[in-house]
């Protein structure tokens, strides 16, 4: 008995701390996320509380070129950090309506197309973009912005180049990590953005 | 009791929180070896929110980190003469933004897969230019742009996830790897 409050104790200790780790990032900071729960210190760099991925378009593209014979390039791909929900409500609280949201954490997250695509109709040029979000209720404005290698707090819109309003839907499940990741639809594939309860698609022709 | 147990039991599933349902809508799961980024100035991105950016940025490695989970990694788990992927998953891949020199060769501005062959005592570092590569499975010596060979160091403290960044050199800037005991050191040039 004794030893379970313990552990018990331990653990709501462990979220209360984590938590508050992941709200101060949330609040301007710029430090990295930096939590190490089950790892001694790395004194060289620490894991993240939430860490990154990277979304290929085709669907595991590089998995492909190793078990198949792929001699074309990738269309794209999205690298951003994943954070998780702890039990936070995320869509119009940790999240507000109406203000810039990262798609991420830590830095920016980042898409590159190596070829040119379609969005909504408008041309996107071949390269590389920092992508954001403005979430609102029923839909999200996607933007596109040229301000690489930054990290995803301070987004300077001065250098915006396209945006794209998608509507925002009830997720087919529900994410406690937030996700992107591309699925094919007729003529191109949909950028998939998901967390929570909530989630948008970006329809990119090629 | 029994309440406590069953609180217990929900924060142990809050910590380790890889119940991703998305897994079952054929959604990726969060990884084993989760990514990770550095950049040469260390810190690029902050540096710049902070308007603290005194140079361009020059470099960028995109990796993932696998862990040591208690196993013998060099000469076991990374066998000793054999191309290694330093990393997991994805290929790790180094991006300069300016072209560098490593050896004596030149290595034009792009993005390179980045290998290493470890020996006791030494490591070959390889740049290679398929890229978008998952690990070494179909690694292609005929791809390779530039082999050097550095010496490795022991270290007295384990590193239990595979770790990379960048310092500062006298003539550019050094890319450290370190995992468990080891640790080498890859000089770039940008003379």
């Amino acid at each position: 008995m004794k030893l379970a409050c313990t552990f018990f104790l331990c653990c709501v200790f462990f979220i209360a701390c984590t938590d508050k780790n992941e709200k101060s990032h949330d609040q301007a900071e710029t430090k990295p996320d930096t939590a190490i729960v089950h790892t001694p210190t790395n004194p060289y760099a620490a894991i993240d509380l939430s860490p990154m991925d990277m979304s290929y378009f085709p669907v595991n593209y590089s998995q492909l070129k190793m078990t198949h014979d792929i001699t074309t390039p990738p269309i794209m791909r999205v690298i951003y950090s994943r954070p998780h929900r702890q039990g936070r409500t995320i869509f119009g609280n940790l999240l507000k309506y109406g203000q810039r949201w990262r798609l991420g954490a830590n830095e920016a997250s980042e898409i590159e197309f190596f070829q040119n695509v379609t969005i909504q109709d408008k041309k996107v040029n071949a390269g590389r973009y920092i992508i954001y979000c403005i979430p609102y209720q029923e839909k999200w404005t996607i933007i596109l912005n040229n301000d690489l290698y930054t990290w995803g707090l301070k987004i300077d819109s001065t250098k915006d180049v396209m945006q794209f309003d998608v509507p925002a839907k009830k997720a087919a499940a529900d994410f406690e990590y937030f996700t992107m990741v591309f699925q094919p639809i007729t003529n191109g594939a949909e950028l998939v953005m998901a967390w929570d309860d909530t989630e948008g698609r970006l329809p990119i022709n090629f | 009791m029994k309440q406590i147990i069953l609180l217990t039991f929900m924060a142990i599933s809050v910590l380790t929180g890889n119940a991703q349902t998305a897994a079952t809508n054929n959604l990726p799961p969060v990884d084993k070896s989760p990514m990770d980024m550095c950049y040469y100035p260390s810190n690029y991105p902050v540096l710049k929110i902070q308007d603290k950016i005194t140079e361009p940025a020059v470099a960028r490695v995109i990796y993932s980190r696998p862990q040591k989970n208690g196993r013998l990694i060099f000469g076991d788990l990374v066998e000793y003469g054999k191309v290694w992927r330093l990393g997991a998953n994805e290929a790790t891949e180094i991006e300069f933004f300016r072209s560098v020199k490593i050896g004596d060769k030149k290595v034009e501005k792009g993005r390179y897969t980045l290998y290493a062959i470890p020996m006791e005592d030494s490591w070959t570092i390889i740049l290679n230019k398929d890229n978008d590569v998952w690990g070494a499975f179909k690694y292609d010596e005929q791809k390779d742009v530039v082999r050097t060979t550095v010496p490795v160091q022991k270290l007295s403290e384990g590193v239990e996830a595979l770790a990379m960044t960048f310092e500062k050199s006298d003539s550019g800037c050094n890319l450290i790897i370190a995992w468990d005991n080891i640790k080498a050191s890859l000089p770039i040039s940008l003379k």
